[in-house]
């Protein structure tokens, strides 16, 4: 069975059937071999660290996107894996990978936290009453100046990694790794559960489905995911201050979901990979990179409401009318039952 | 003790509640959270620096330039970049947020990131009831009073406050009922972007200005309106006392810990929330649940 | 409609190659430093100036550091045997008061794209740490001018010297020399009221904004203002983004306060300029300010500002014969008064100087020949210490005080100060301390 013919066949069949799937292997090889063509470190460094909010993006999209509890101050899980992750390395004098795993568990006491009053509120309430926190915890550190270091952070984190290729590569696996498993889970079972809390929660109650487990588990996962991210950032930037809670960072992973293709997981990752560099890049004109920034924000929300993912995936491929399969945009038939497809969105 | 808290409270919820009205406004008509809402106040702001203190106009005729251009600027924020993508929850959000980036960073380019300061429209002091108070927050204080009864005059007498506020109860009824909820809405837009213009106009002179003012009043203004329940201007007036008081309260019984009256505030938010979860006032629309 | 497709798609790929393309040649443009041939052209050396600019401390940095490079270029720049520097900076900005890791980009993007020979600024101590270690990964000089924290470099150099002995700061003092520094302030203030109003015990309130760097000046204030004679009457801590702060005001009046002893970087120090002068408040107000240093103090204070009083970095006072020239052409050129961030202006002197010395511009050579300067700068003679921190005492690096009288940021300190016994420091140029009138209106009486 596991022939080369057969192997052949499942690529052909399975695999470059789809434009979208090819452009998805493409980037994953891409992004493994990058470190074969350029050792540049600044390079290196744009796309860890995109990688990193790959991760983060990817956790508020899952809550947001699939379970439909939208919040405003995603930062919060952010910051306190990197805070959890930078005390425990410092204190405790821990291992990175068992530093980053606690510090996530922190981040889940914390969704955990958030998720119970998450309960009773709904739609803008959570968002508005999630911004809060962030903010509550700032001033928090504030009042603790000895144990979180103030606003001066915490330094002195053990470095992810001795050289900046083995940082990158934990960076992309851990990356890849969490996005198929999350993207796994959107596409079982349970992730038809979440969508459908989304879309009409009183219906899912009343089909016999514990809803409140599910969105307790949801603001569980999406605090693990976040506190992975904050805690691969605090060990690459070897700091974690308040900065990490602002505000425009909870809007950030907003602008880079919703811009890459909300209630998708990919979508995320595409935006932080679009968006991230294009930012860095637009450092050739330091004072207006922002403002550009937002221009491009605003057209981009414009011509593309879907998301950039969404929006490419509809410009290369048709949805089959009869058996809902995705083809290619160029096939005049469904690949698999053979049906005509229209020519005519 | 007592008279202090009371000068202050009234000073900080009223500027507060002038903004949070508008913004409270917008959403019971347009089911919009505009996060660019404080971004107006900011450009009001900072209209008062350049008109009077850059260009030397003279401050009144400042103070009514920069309402005009900053009501301009929300319209047409409004007309052409909200309303399209309105349908669009997230859409929206973004849009919103992308907007006050913008203006952040368009007064950034212009006037960098420097603290900057508005002259006062009349400087000096008054003792209140014991309690020493600049002019200029006598004046804001008074000023802010008349707008929000204007304001409340508008919504409860005449014909486009009883539109507002049935587009506000149920947009779908009040559109059956003949409300051009379009138009009702491009108006309620206005009288927000007003009363926050107005409110950035005079505390111009008493809050430093710099590039990101903006962010620090959203959180408290998103704060007062969920606290008094979406859409319900009552709530709003409410909660922005109970909050403004709060962070007076904490100032002075609490001396060294100035710093934490966003943080009481906003923890005292979640309390109460925790126990009515529609807000103070707020009503569970069945459609919207 | 398959056309239409083909047509946007290929489109965006070729919007995409240009932009590729664009960038490519972005990457290539500057011109490789080793690569120039010597003789006629002239060798470059580029120095990366960090900072948030457009704010106060990046524009500073920016502005101290063009001064330096106009000058030593017009000179004939840096002369090394046969070869000639021409210093050539970039501008680094980092954006640091909003995002640290964008800060942390733009100092890898001026080595990996700029191709910056050493780096001088910083002024966000949570961003200048990861900053300096991408500097010290590349063994690239970073010479921090903004950032007071000692633990930048204690802890770094001391320690691990082979990795971290690229760091160095020479502006401004460091946070605990600050303590040390605004404590002599105080007790200047405090002998004026003693003197001036006939108070044996002035009562001091302490009005500190609510971050880290400060926290020591209130642990240790509450010790020791009762051991210089005086007395604390209360602790207020507003946030550093505060923009009211009159209740505080209104009690420490209250409390009878003669002094109010502060400590404020953030925007807070306008509203505290502001309200004490608006609401009359009569009391003397010493300490650190970073906004008190800018010459748009007073107007962004509304003329509240007159005779508040601060420390700084620079003064209009001859702490050496550099001093006085500095803040006039400074003033000249940006009509602004230069603060510590301008300590780029002394950094690139020193660093020409180190480089004529040793005759190279390998960061290693230099970084050793750095560590034993010592240099008569703008802001006094420069010695780095054992962790590579600007000393600071009598006869290095005292700092300066400077209070705004009559519209004008003048020296106030060191003005017959007395370290040790029979020895008194008066830089030239500096004038006395005046207490504001309205506080010996208030007290005169009483």
């Amino acid at each position: 069975m596991f022939s080369f013919k057969w192997g052949f066949r499942f690529m052909q069949k399975e695999f470059l059937s789809l434009p979208s799937r090819i452009i998805i292997a493409l980037f994953v090889i891409g992004l493994i071999l990058l470190p074969l063509f350029t050792q540049d470190p600044y390079i290196l460094r744009i796309f860890t660290l995109a990688c990193i909010f790959a991760i983060f993006a990817a956790s508020w999209d899952f809550l947001a996107g699939y379970v439909g509890q939208i919040s405003f101050g995603h930062a919060l899980f952010f910051g306190i894996g990197a805070y959890s992750t930078a005390i425990l390395n410092l204190r405790l004098d821990l291992p990175h990978w068992m530093t980053i795993v606690l510090g996530a568990v922190v981040a889940v006491v914390a969704g955990l936290l958030v998720g119970f009053p998450a309960l009773r509120l709904k739609g803008p309430y959570l968002g508005l009453v999630t911004l809060a926190f962030p903010v509550m915890l700032t001033g928090i550190i504030f009042l603790f100046p000895d144990f979180t270091g103030g606003e001066l952070g915490i330094s002195g984190i053990a470095r992810l990694a001795s050289t900046r290729q083995q940082e990158y590569y934990i960076a992309v696996i851990v990356m890849i790794t969490l996005i198929t498993v999350l993207w796994k889970i959107t596409v079982s079972k349970y992730g038809i559960i979440f969508h459908a809390i989304r879309e009409d929660e009183i219906a899912v109650r009343a089909s016999g489905i514990n809803t409140v487990r599910y969105k307790l588990t949801a603001f569980c996962l999406s605090g693990f995911y976040a506190g992975v991210a904050g805690g691969l950032y605090a060990h690459y930037l070897r700091i974690a201050g308040p900065g990490l809670l602002d505000i425009l960072m909870s809007f950030q992973v907003i602008i880079w979901t919703i811009l890459g293709g909300i209630a998708t997981i990919y979508g995320p990752v595409v935006g932080v990979f679009v968006l991230y560099p294009l930012l860095e890049y637009m450092r050739v004109v330091p004072q207006y990179r922002m403002l550009l920034f937002t221009i491009i924000v605003l057209l981009l929300v414009h011509f593309m409401p879907e998301g950039i993912a969404n929006w490419v995936r509809d410009m290369l491929e048709k949805e089959c009318p009869r058996c809902k399969e995705r083809n290619v945009f160029t096939r005049r038939e469904c690949r698999y039952c053979y049906a005509q497809i229209a020519t005519k969105k | 003790m007592i008279e202090n808290i009371l000068v202050r409270g009234l000073l900080n919820s009223c500027v507060y509640a002038m903004i949070a009205i508008g913004f409270s406004l917008i959403f019971g008509v347009a089911r919009i959270i505009n996060l660019s809402h404080t971004a107006f106040y900011m450009v009001a702001a900072y209209g008062i620096f350049l008109f009077n203190v850059q260009a030397g106009f003279d401050p009144i005729l400042s103070i009514v330039l920069s309402i005009l251009v900053v009501s301009a600027l929300g319209v047409l924020s409004y007309r052409y970049l909200i309303d399209p993508v309105r349908e669009r929850e997230t859409s929206t959000l973004i849009v919103t947020i992308a907007i006050a980036l913008m203006m952040q960073e368009i007064i950034f380019i212009l006037f960098g990131g420097h603290y900057r300061g508005a002259v006062a429209l009349i400087s000096g002091h008054t003792t209140l009831i014991g309690v020493r108070v600049t002019n200029q927050y006598i004046l804001t204080l008074a000023v802010v009073m008349t707008a929000l009864i204007i304001v409340w005059y508008l919504l409860m007498k005449t014909r486009l406050g009883i539109a507002i506020r049935a587009a506000a109860q149920d947009r779908e009824i009040a559109n059956l009922m003949g409300v051009d909820v379009r138009k009702v809405a491009i108006h309620t837009m206005t009288i927000a972007v007003v009363l926050a213009a107005l409110a950035g106009a005079m505390v111009a002179p008493i809050y430093v200005l710099e590039p990101h003012m903006w962010i620090n009043p959203l959180v408290i203004i998103l704060a007062i309106v969920i606290l008094g329940g979406l859409g319900s201007i009552k709530g709003t007036f409410i909660s922005a006392f109970i909050l403004g008081f709060t962070e007076v309260l904490v100032v002075i019984f609490i001396p060294g810990g100035a710093f934490l009256k966003v943080t009481f505030a906003l923890a005292l938010m979640v309390i109460i929330l925790l126990i009515r979860p529609e807000g103070l006032f707020g009503v569970f629309l069945e459609g919207e649940r | 409609m398959f056309r239409h497709r083909w047509s946007i798609l290929s489109l965006l790929i070729l919007v995409i190659c240009i932009l590729l393309l664009v960038a490519t040649g972005c990457d290539d443009s500057p011109v490789d430093v080793d690569e120039v041939d010597e003789g006629e052209e002239a060798n470059f050396l580029k120095v990366g100036i960090v900072g948030p600019m457009g704010f106060v401390q990046g524009d500073h940095s920016w502005y101290g550091a063009e001064l330096a490079k106009e000058e030593i270029n017009a000179a004939g720049g840096i002369n090394v045997g046969d070869k000639n520097y021409m210093i050539q900076t970039v501008m680094v900005d980092t954006n640091e008061l909003q995002s640290v890791d964008d800060a942390v980009s733009a100092v890898e993007r001026a080595i990996a794209v700029d191709d910056v020979d050493l780096f001088i600024g910083g002024f966000r101590t949570e961003a200048v740490l990861p900053m300096t270690e991408v500097a010290v990964d590349n063994n690239k000089i970073f010479m921090i001018a903004g950032a007071a924290d000692r633990s930048l470099l204690e802890g770094r150099v001391d320690v691990d010297y082979d990795r971290y002995k690229y760091l160095f700061r020479i502006a401004p003092p460091n946070n605990i020399e600050l303590v040390t520094l605004s404590f002599i302030l105080l007790n200047e203030v405090a002998n004026s009221v003693r003197a001036e109003l006939g108070i044996d015990t002035p009562r001091v309130a302490i009005l500190m904004e609510m971050l880290t760097w400060n926290e020591p000046l209130v642990q240790i204030a509450q010790q020791q203002i009762p051991a210089m004679g005086m007395e604390v009457v209360g602790v207020w801590r507003p946030s550093a983004t505060a923009t009211d702060i009159s209740t505080e005001l209104t009690e420490i009046q209250s409390q009878g306060a003669h002094i109010i002893y502060m400590a404020n970087s953030g925007p807070v120090a306008i509203t505290y300029g502001r309200q004490w002068g608006e609401l009359e408040i009569p009391a003397c107000s010493v300490g650190l300010s970073v906004e008190n240093q800018k010459a748009g103090y007073l107007e962004a204070t509304g003329g509240y500002g007159e005779y508040d009083m601060s420390l700084n970095t620079y003064g209009r006072a001859a702490a050496t014969e550099k001093s006085i020239p500095f803040w006039d052409t400074f003033m000249e050129t940006y009509d602004d008064t230069p603060s510590h961030s301008a300590g780029t202006y002394d950094a690139l002197y020193l660093i020409k100087d180190a480089i004529e010395n040793i005759g190279t511009i390998d960061s290693e050579a230099l970084a050793e020949e750095i560590a034993n300067a010592d240099y008569e700068g703008a802001l006094g003679r420069v010695v780095f210490d054992e962790v590579h921190d600007v000393t600071w005492g009598p006869g290095f690096v005292t700092g300066f005080s400077n209070q705004w009288q009559d519209g004008e940021l003048v020296a106030v300190w060191p003005y017959e100060w007395s370290p040790a016994e029979g020895v008194e420091i008066t830089y030239q140029g500096a004038v006395p301390y005046k207490i504001p009138p309205r506080v010996i209106d208030y007290w005169k009486d009483r």
